[in-house]
């Protein structure tokens, strides 16, 4: 995978281009990186090819990553996390800066792409700078600063820009720089000590509940600033980021109804999994759900089946019920939620084989990600092109010219695509999962959708067996 | 959906004749406890109520096997009572206290664990104050593992001994429609977590009463029925209590009202307090419980707790009857493979 | 049933009779005698020894129960915890001729464990013991002062005694272990 010349291939599979809103059963050429052709299919041509072979797909984009780099390399740094993500079969990641220190003035922000050039990875990686100076929720970053050098976003992720003073004053000032403030909603009031979500399965483990008021009151917050800002500003834009429940999308897509310039996404894990997974459930979240759209009930159905209180499976914002997650889906076909995001969140065993409610939250999800939105894709919950475009052309959309972007299989460009064998499966294990980050739900169970084929911008980024 | 008719099999069902074996390698939690298991507890602490009645209460059951009691909290009177436990039936034991151990040097739960095996327990007694702790010392342990009370989540010799002592006052030890109450913070209670596994897998018409801020996320429980299970969730004590046979007090700490979920301790008292007064409307043969420790004039009144219904201290003589038949039991599997 | 037969109904009743007049007779009498019968099928037998000596001799003597389960020395061996039974003696063994009764004597070890609890209730002026079947095969130095039956077995044999009071019907038989059965018997 070093740098040298562009790679050459001939891919026969069912494409899919929500770029150009095309899909079917396609060859492409690849010629020293670049994609010289692609033909479209039909008859007998296209024998054999379909949605449940050999998927060709855009590159895909996750536009909330952490890869630790610097602070924490014991548990990722920009080499692993973007080899993570090559493996994932993405190739734009839109790294959070949470750091340590927190990128928040331009020389963190040249540390982190030296790694990354330094890595060799052709995955693109971009950069969200913090709001706030030290994250600490106070004064503003170098926010010019930090767009001259080329951030995409403005984030405190990990935290809310707590006081609604200060997210004023960014999204106005961020807003005149044409970048959107990504925030973490979370009511820190509400949220404290909290470890699982409030409800039937928190309260039958002792966990300390985890409100859906804690997230949908700081989306309605912000959304309220957000509309007296726009009204002075009208570059502003807010992205909010891991939404999890039925409520805070309520919010958001009243907002969007209203024409606020407001985009959201959505994690893989809250789409696919619930709460009852810490009771020890390991069903998807659309089987989790009876006949009437109600969350099952774990302890009466014989669906815990796994150790409870799995650190892996501590995040924030906390898996939700069943009913939070069908939500989730809903919003991501109706095009509520724009992105599905990763939140890609290694940590070290030291920080995860604790006590639970002591456990770092987050969870390694970039390499999974792909599969378990196939898996909701498979199970009828997401259309394969939407399910598609929220990888691709939503987190585009999000990120605006800025990104850089423009996710499609067009002729005469660079390829940036990725190969899956959908019919395919794979288990992730210590040893399969190229993040140093082992800290998921999903080790040992089986996922569809092997990544066989990764181009970024025209270079070999991951190649399978 | 029906949740009666998805009880797993065995968890609500007429007394087994026939005692199951013991099939579980530790005691983390009630949840899975069918009916039959719950009775075979309940069998073999009768047992070793007669041995505590011998003019020598101790058996040679254990003899040769470790039995570590590890505390993260401190702890009297469960820990002593699983301490005697541990010594009627011969067993050897090590007591560690979180404050005196390296525990308070930041070792890990995972190291500690370790190197209690490596000292030699065949056991080990857990108390912790993080929710599901004795899980992840069951992972690493290749012994058996006795939650002795994790967090808010459970404690199950607490509401085994709880039950023991309902079912010694009550006609032939059936609790069926009888009414039990659980009173006062429910919410930060592993006691009562547990009770309620236990006193509606055996029948009981359990009813939850605290102030509405102490009973979050039980209206959810309730409104499930785990497994079948059924309870009555309400913050009006006088429903609660009317006609009830059995009252269970729960410890009201100080630090409710600093974190704002209670005005005052006086009014928590005049509201909720288990006076006299107030038993009045349960049946006249009605029984008053309390884990322990009492705050007297709080949560219970002084004449209550030291009246002729009070069981408090029947509570804590069963309570060593009821671990020496639970170590008893996990000891007959700990060599074994069987599932937790 | 795949045993042989040993003792049909009606030679456990002689059994148990001529046991009763021996008892009597080495006791020199019914004074400070009493029967503890070990759990299960000891204590039944040792009410129809009770019994028979009220037959013979006119006088009712203390019977209790006494369940070993605390005291065998094999609870580290065995997969699951055996279900206690209980112990009941309702009297004051201090100072008493207790005659342990059990259907069984094989190696003797649940009369060491049997005498070990016996021990914990009070201090009994002499231990003396009475079994329907002595099987052989002892591993300590214990003997029966009554027994039933001799009968010579192999340790691959199991001997199985059913008891009207607990099984439904009275008799001893023979049979081979069921592990080492042959492919294709039936179930014990």
């Amino acid at each position: 995978m070093s740098g040298s010349g562009g790679h050459d291939t001939t891919i026969r599979g069912w494409a899919v281009d929500p770029g150009t809103g095309h899909e079917g059963a396609a060859v492409l050429e690849v010629r020293d990186g670049v994609l010289e052709r692609l033909v479209w299919l039909s008859g007998a041509d296209a024998e054999g090819l379909t949605p449940g072979a050999a998927l060709i797909l855009p590159g895909l984009i996750d536009l909330h990553a952490h890869f630790r780099e610097p602070g924490n390399e014991d548990a990722e740094t920009v080499a692993t996390g973007l080899a993570a993500a090559a493996h994932g079969g993405f190739t734009t990641v839109a790294l959070m800066p949470n750091t340590t220190p927190a990128l928040d003035e331009p020389s963190v922000l040249g540390r982190v792409l030296a790694a990354a050039g330094a890595s060799g990875s052709p995955v693109r990686v971009l950069a969200h700078g913090a709001v706030t100076t030290g994250r600490k929720g106070e004064t503003l970053s170098a926010m010019g600063e930090l767009a001259d050098a080329g951030v995409v976003g403005f984030s405190d992720d990990g935290a809310p820009v707590r006081s609604a003073t200060v997210l004023r004053n960014a999204l106005a000032y961020a807003g005149a720089l044409g970048i959107p403030i990504v925030d973490h909603p979370e009511d820190l009031s509400l949220t404290e000590g909290a470890e699982a979500s409030e409800g039937y399965v928190a309260t039958v483990l002792g966990l300390k509940g985890w409100p859906a008021a804690g997230e949908a009151g700081s989306v309605a917050r912000s959304l309220a600033v957000l509309a007296d800002v726009v009204r002075d500003v009208p570059g502003a834009r807010l992205h909010l980021t891991h939404v999890s429940t039925a409520s805070s999308l309520e919010h958001v897509r009243a907002a969007k109804a209203a024409g606020l310039p407001v985009t959201c996404d959505i994690t893989p894990h809250h789409l696919a999994l619930a709460d009852e997974w810490i009771a020890g459930a390991r069903r998807w979240a659309w089987e989790a759900l009876d006949g009437d759209g109600r969350a099952r009930d774990p302890w009466a159905d014989g669906a815990l089946v796994a150790r409870p209180y799995d650190t892996s499976l501590r995040v924030n914002p906390p898996l939700r019920s069943a009913q939070d997650a069908a939500a989730c889906r809903a919003a991501l076909r109706d095009g509520t939620a724009d992105a599905i995001a990763t939140d890609h969140a290694p940590h070290t065993e030291v920080d995860k084989h604790v006590e639970f409610g002591w456990a770092a939250n987050g969870i390694s999800g970039i390499e999974t990600a792909l599969s378990v939105v196939l898996a909701a894709v498979a199970a009828g919950e997401l259309p394969l092109a939407t399910a598609v475009a929220l990888l691709t052309t939503g987190p585009a959309r999000v990120l605006g010219a800025r990104g850089g972007t423009a996710p499609g299989l067009r002729a005469g460009e660079p390829a940036d695509l990725v190969v899956v064998d959908a019919s395919g499966a794979w288990t992730p294990s210590a040893a399969s999962l190229v993040s140093k980050g082992k800290n998921t739900p999903l080790l040992g169970r089986v996922l569809p959708g092997v990544v066989r084929l990764v181009l970024a911008g025209g270079r070999l980024a991951y190649a399978g067996d | 959906m029906s949740a009666g008719s998805e009880r797993p099999e065995g968890a609500i069902e007429a007394p087994a004749a026939a005692p199951a074996h013991w099939a579980h390698r530790h005691l983390l939690d009630v949840d899975a406890l069918t009916r039959p298991d719950i009775e075979l507890v309940m069998r073999t602490a009768d047992e070793m109520h007669d041995v505590l009645e011998r003019p020598i209460p101790k058996v040679p059951a254990l003899r040769g096997l470790g039995v570590t009691i590890l505390f993260y909290e401190a702890s009297t009177r469960t820990r002593v009572s699983f301490e005697v436990a541990a010594k009627n039936l011969s067993a050897d034991v090590v007591n560690i206290a979180a404050a005196s151990s390296s525990v308070s040097k930041g070792e890990s739960l995972v190291d500690t664990v370790r190197t209690v095996e490596a000292l030699g327990a065949d056991m080990l007694v857990i108390r912790h104050s993080v929710s599901g702790a004795p899980y992840l010392a069951a992972e690493i342990f290749s012994g058996s593992v006795l939650n002795g009370g994790d967090g808010w989540h459970a404690h199950p010799s607490q509401a085994l001994l709880d039950l023991y002592t309902l079912r010694s006052r009550l006609p032939g030890g059936l609790l069926e429609g009888r009414k039990v109450v659980i009173l006062g913070d429910v919410l930060h209670s592993r006691v009562a977590r547990s009770n309620v596994w236990t006193l509606t897998a055996m029948g009981a018409d359990l009813w939850i009463c605290g102030p509405s801020t102490l009973l979050r996320g039980f209206e959810a429980w309730a409104a499930r029925g785990a497994a079948g299970r059924r309870f009555t969730v309400t913050s009006d004590a006088g429903a609660a209590l009317q006609d009830a046979d059995a009252v269970m007090a729960l410890r009201i700490q100080k630090e409710r009202m600093a974190s704002g979920l209670l005005p005052s301790l006086r009014e928590y008292a005049a509201r909720y307090g288990l006076t006299n007064e107030r038993l009045r409307a349960a049946r006249p043969d009605a029984i008053v419980m309390h884990p322990g420790p009492m705050n007297e004039g709080v949560e219970i009144a002084a004449d209550v707790a030291a009246g002729p219904r009070s069981m408090v201290t029947d509570q804590v003589h069963n309570g060593v009857a009821v671990r020496m038949a639970l170590l008893y039991l996990l000891a007959g599997t700990r060599r074994t493979e069987a599932g937790a | 049933m795949t045993g042989r037969r040993i003792m049909t109904a009606e030679d456990i009743r002689r059994a148990t009779i001529r046991i009763s007049h021996e008892i009597v007779e080495k006791h020199a009498g019914t004074g400070g005698l009493a029967l503890v019968g070990i759990q299960r099928r000891g204590v039944p037998l040792a009410r129809r020894l009770a019994a028979s000596i009220r037959d013979n001799e006119g006088v009712d003597i203390p019977v209790g129960a006494l369940d070993i389960t605390f005291y065998r020395d094999d609870l580290s061996l065995v997969a699951q915890q055996p279900i206690v039974k209980g112990t009941d003696i309702a009297f004051d063994l201090n100072g008493k001729t207790i005659v342990l009764v059990d259907d069984v004597l094989y190696t003797g070890r649940t009369i060491r464990a049997a005498m070990d609890a016996l021990i914990d209730y009070g201090r009994p002026q002499a231990i003396r013991l009475a079994v329907l079947v002595d099987r052989g095969h002892r591993e300590l130095p214990i003997r029966a002062d009554h027994v039933g039956k001799n009968v010579p077995t192999s340790r691959e044999e199991v001997v199985k005694v059913t008891l009207e009071e607990v099984d439904g019907d009275d008799a001893v038989e023979i049979e081979r272990r069921p592990g080492l059965a042959a492919v294709g018997g039936t179930a014990a």
